[in-house]
C-alpha cells in the first residue's frame, strides 16, 4: 500500500506540470478599438459629346441631362463615409467654349450644390484641363450625402457655327476618392 | 454589435486547432486510441468512460499569428497589430479549431474467455472550424483600392467552414492472429449547424487604361456562395430564443444526418516491429435541416454616371444596375458536406524487455513486454485547398507496469518545434490520461501558434 502512495506522487507531479502554463497579459477588449480606414477610388461620371450633336448657328446653347445617383441610399456607406474628393478632367476639341455644370439634387429635385467648370474653345494643340479637386468634408459632405440625382448642364458659348461636318468632341471624365472610417 | 467588430470576427478568427492526435494515436494503454485507429491493438475485458470526462480534447492553432500578436496588452495600437498580421499572412495561412467532448463510451470483449474480439461504442460532440486568411479581401477592407490600382483582389481567398455535430459510433476489432489486428467503426453523424463557403472565386479589379472613355476600368466578377444548415432561423428578426440551446438541441435530436466509417489495422512484422494505418471519418452529412444558401454571382463593370444629352433617355441608376448584375440570391437546396477525412500511419520499433513484477503469469502467455518504443507517424487530413500533412517522431516508455509515457516531436505547417507529452496511468481500475501538445509554448501560451490538449478518465477491467 505504501508503495502505491509513493507511486502516485510522481504521477500527480507530472500531471500538475502538464497543466501548468503561463500566458502573457492579453487584452481582448482591444477588438473594440478596431477601426478600418479604407480609401477607395472609383469612376464618378463621364460623357463624350461630339460636335455633330451640337449643330448650331453660332449662338449660345444649353443641353442637360439628369441621372440617378443612389450611392448614399446604403446606410453603411452613408454612415461611414468621412470624406470624398472629386476630380474632373475635360478634353475639348470643339472650336467653341463651354461651361459644364454638375448639380447635386436631393430627393425633391432641389439643388444642393452647383459646381461649374469653364472650358476654353479648341485652338489646336492640346486642350485638356484638370480642375482643382473638390473636397467634401463636414457640412459640404452632409449635403453630398443627401444627393440622389446628378444633373449635368453643358452651356455652349457663342462662337463659330457647328454643322453635320464639324469635328471635335467634348470629353468629360471624373473620379472620386472615397475615405471611410468603419468602427 | 458594431460592424467593424463583426468584420474582425469574420476576417481574423484567431483560434485554431489542428486535428492531428499524434499523442493519442497508437497509445494503446488508453482505450480512446481506438477512435483514431479502430484497428489499434487495444484489449480489455470491458471498460467505460466516465461520462463527459472520458475524453475532452481541444486544439487551437493558427500558422501565421498567435493570440499574443493580436491581443497583447503592450500599448501597440490594435489596428497596427491587425495590419501587421494581414501583411505577414498569405492566403495559404489558416486558422483551425477542433473540439471534441466524449459523452459516453465503453467497450467489451465478445465471445468466450479466449476470444480476441472487441466491441466499442460511444457518442461524442464535435466542433470544427477552419478558415484560411482572406488576405485580399482583408487588404481591401483595411486599405481600400486607392493604393492598389492595378491589383486584382482575389475573392477565392474567402474559404471558411464550421460545423457542430454529434457522432454516435459502434466499432469492432479482432485480433485475427498474433500478428494482425483489424478493426472498423460505423458512425452516425447528426449535424446541428453547418456553414460552408469553400467554392468561391472571382475578383475585384481597378486599373487605368489609356484610350478608354473613363478614368478607371473597374470590374467585379463575383462567384460567392455561403451554404448554411441549421443557422438560417437565427438570422431572422422574429427569432427569440437561445442560440446555444437551440444548436445543442438540434445537434442531438434534430440534426442533418450523415454516415461515415473508420477503418484501421495493426500488423507485427516481428514481435517488436509494428506497422499501423487508419482512415478516420470517411463520410458525409446530408445537410437537410433549415438550409439556406446565399449567393452573389455575376459580373459588373462599373463606369459611373453616364449622362446622355438627348431628350428621350430615361435616367438610370448605376447602383441598381450593380444589384441587377450581381444579385444576392437565396436558395433552399439540400447539399452534402464531406467530413474532414484523416489518415494516420505509424511504424514502431520496441526494445528493452521488461522483467515482470508479477511472480507468475497466470494466463501462461509467452508474449514479451517491451519497456521502450520509438517510431514515426504520418498524419494527413483533407482540406478545401490542399491537404494538411504532419510528421511525428515518438518515444514511448513504460515507467511502471501501469504508467505509460509518450513524447512526440511533430513537424507541420503550424510549427517545427512541437513537442508533446502524454501520460496514461492506471490506479486500481481507474485509468487517467492527459496529453499535451506544444509544451515548449506553455511558458507563454499566448504566443503559441497551436495548442492542443486531451484529457480523460476511464474505468477499465483488463483481460
Amino acid at each position: 500500500m505504501k508503495a502505491n502512495i509513493l507511486n502516485k506522487i510522481p504521477k500527480v507531479l507530472v500531471f500538475a506540470f502538464l497543466f501548468f502554463s503561463c500566458s502573457s497579459d492579453l487584452d481582448f477588449d482591444q477588438a473594440k478599438d478596431l477601426k478600418l480606414e479604407p480609401a477607395f477610388v472609383a469612376n464618378l461620371a463621364y460623357f463624350n459629346v461630339p460636335a455633330t450633336q451640337l449643330v448650331n448657328d453660332g449662338s449660345p446653347q444649353v443641353i442637360s441631362d439628369v441621372q440617378g445617383f443612389d450611392a448614399f441610399k446604403d446606410p453603411f456607406f452613408r454612415d461611414n463615409l468621412i470624406k470624398a474628393e472629386f476630380d474632373f478632367e475635360v478634353e475639348n476639341t470643339i472650336v467653341r467654349a463651354f461651361k459644364i455644370e454638375m448639380l447635386l439634387l436631393d430627393a425633391n429635385d432641389q439643388t444642393l450644390e452647383t459646381d461649374s467648370y469653364s472650358v476654353p474653345a479648341y485652338l489646336g494643340g492640346s486642350n485638356i484641363i484638370k480642375y482643382p479637386t473638390e473636397v467634401f468634408e463636414n457640412a459640404r459632405l452632409d449635403l453630398l450625402k443627401k444627393t440622389v440625382k446628378l444633373k449635368f448642364i453643358i452651356r455652349m458659348e457663342s462662337g463659330p457655327p457647328l454643322d453635320k461636318n464639324s469635328v471635335g468632341n467634348l470629353k468629360f471624365r471624373s473620379s472620386a476618392n472615397i475615405y471611410m472610417v468603419i468602427e | 454589435m458594431r460592424k467593424a467588430y463583426l468584420i474582425l470576427i469574420l476576417f481574423l478568427q484567431f483560434v485554431c486547432f489542428s486535428q492531428n492526435r499524434q499523442l493519442l494515436y497508437n497509445f494503446t494503454a488508453i482505450p480512446q486510441s481506438s477512435l483514431v485507429n479502430p484497428g489499434a491493438d487495444v484489449s480489455y475485458k470491458y471498460y467505460f468512460g466516465i461520462p463527459v470526462l472520458s475524453g475532452i480534447s481541444a486544439n487551437v492553432g493558427s500558422n501565421s499569428f498567435s493570440a499574443y500578436d493580436l491581443f497583447a496588452n503592450n500599448g501597440v495600437d490594435f489596428n497596427d497589430k491587425v495590419r501587421n498580421i494581414v501583411n505577414n499572412s498569405s492566403n495559404k495561412d489558416k486558422a483551425q479549431v477542433n473540439e471534441q467532448l466524449e459523452l459516453f463510451s465503453g467497450g467489451f470483449r465478445v465471445g468466450g474467455e479466449d476470444s480476441q474480439s472487441y466491441v466499442s461504442f460511444g457518442a461524442y460532440q464535435e466542433f470544427d472550424f477552419l478558415m484560411y486568411v482572406p488576405k485580399d479581401p482583408a487588404i481591401l477592407a483595411l486599405y481600400g483600392n486607392k493604393d492598389y490600382v492595378g491589383k486584382s483582389f482575389n475573392l477565392a481567398d474567402i474559404t471558411v467552414r464550421a460545423e457542430v455535430l454529434s457522432v454516435l459510433h459502434v466499432g469492432f476489432h479482432k485480433k485475427l492472429s498474433e500478428k494482425f489486428v483489424l478493426g472498423g467503426r460505423v458512425k452516425l453523424y447528426s449535424s446541428g449547424a453547418n456553414a460552408t463557403s469553400t467554392r468561391n472565386s472571382g475578383f475585384i479589379y481597378t486599373t487605368q487604361n489609356a484610350g478608354t472613355p473613363n478614368l478607371y476600368t473597374q470590374i467585379i466578377s463575383s462567384n460567392l456562395e455561403l451554404r448554411t444548415s441549421g443557422i438560417a432561423k437565427f438570422t431572422k428578426d422574429e427569432y427569440e430564443g437561445n442560440i446555444a440551446e437551440d444548436i445543442a438541441h438540434n445537434t442531438f435530436f434534430n440534426g442533418s444526418l450523415g454516415l461515415g466509417i473508420d477503418a484501421g489495422f495493426t500488423y507485427y512484422f516481428r514481435e517488436n516491429l509494428q506497422f499501423t494505418a487508419s482512415i478516420i471519418d470517411l463520410g458525409f452529412v446530408n445537410q437537410s435541416k433549415d438550409i439556406e444558401t446565399i449567393t452573389n454571382k455575376g459580373n459588373y463593370r462599373y463606369e459611373g454616371v453616364n449622362p446622355v444629352f438627348n431628350a428621350t433617355n430615361v435616367p438610370k441608376d448605376v447602383f441598381d444596375d450593380f444589384e441587377k448584375a450581381i444579385p444576392r440570391d437565396t436558395l433552399y437546396n439540400k447539399y452534402t458536406t464531406w467530413r474532414p477525412t484523416k489518415l494516420y500511419s505509424s511504424v514502431q520499433y520496441s526494445f528493452g524487455e521488461s522483467r515482470s513484477d508479477e511472480e507468475c503469469n497466470c494466463k501462461g502467455s509467452t508474449k514479451r513486454r517491451y519497456l521502450n518504443a520509438i517510431g514515426g507517424q504520418l498524419f494527413a487530413m483533407t482540406m478545401p485547398n490542399e491537404p494538411f500533412i504532419a510528421f511525428t517522431a515518438f518515444y514511448k516508455r513504460s515507467i511502471f507496469e501501469k504508467l505509460d509515457f509518450k513524447a512526440t516531436y511533430t513537424l507541420d505547417s503550424y510549427s517545427s518545434k512541437n513537442i508533446g507529452l502524454g501520460l496514461s496511468g492506471t490506479i486500481g481500475k481507474v485509468n487517467i490520461y492527459a496529453l499535451v501538445d506544444n509544451v515548449l509554448e506553455y511558458k507563454d501560451v499566448s504566443k503559441a501558434n497551436s495548442v492542443a490538449f486531451q484529457f480523460g478518465i476511464n474505468f477499465i477491467v483488463p483481460e
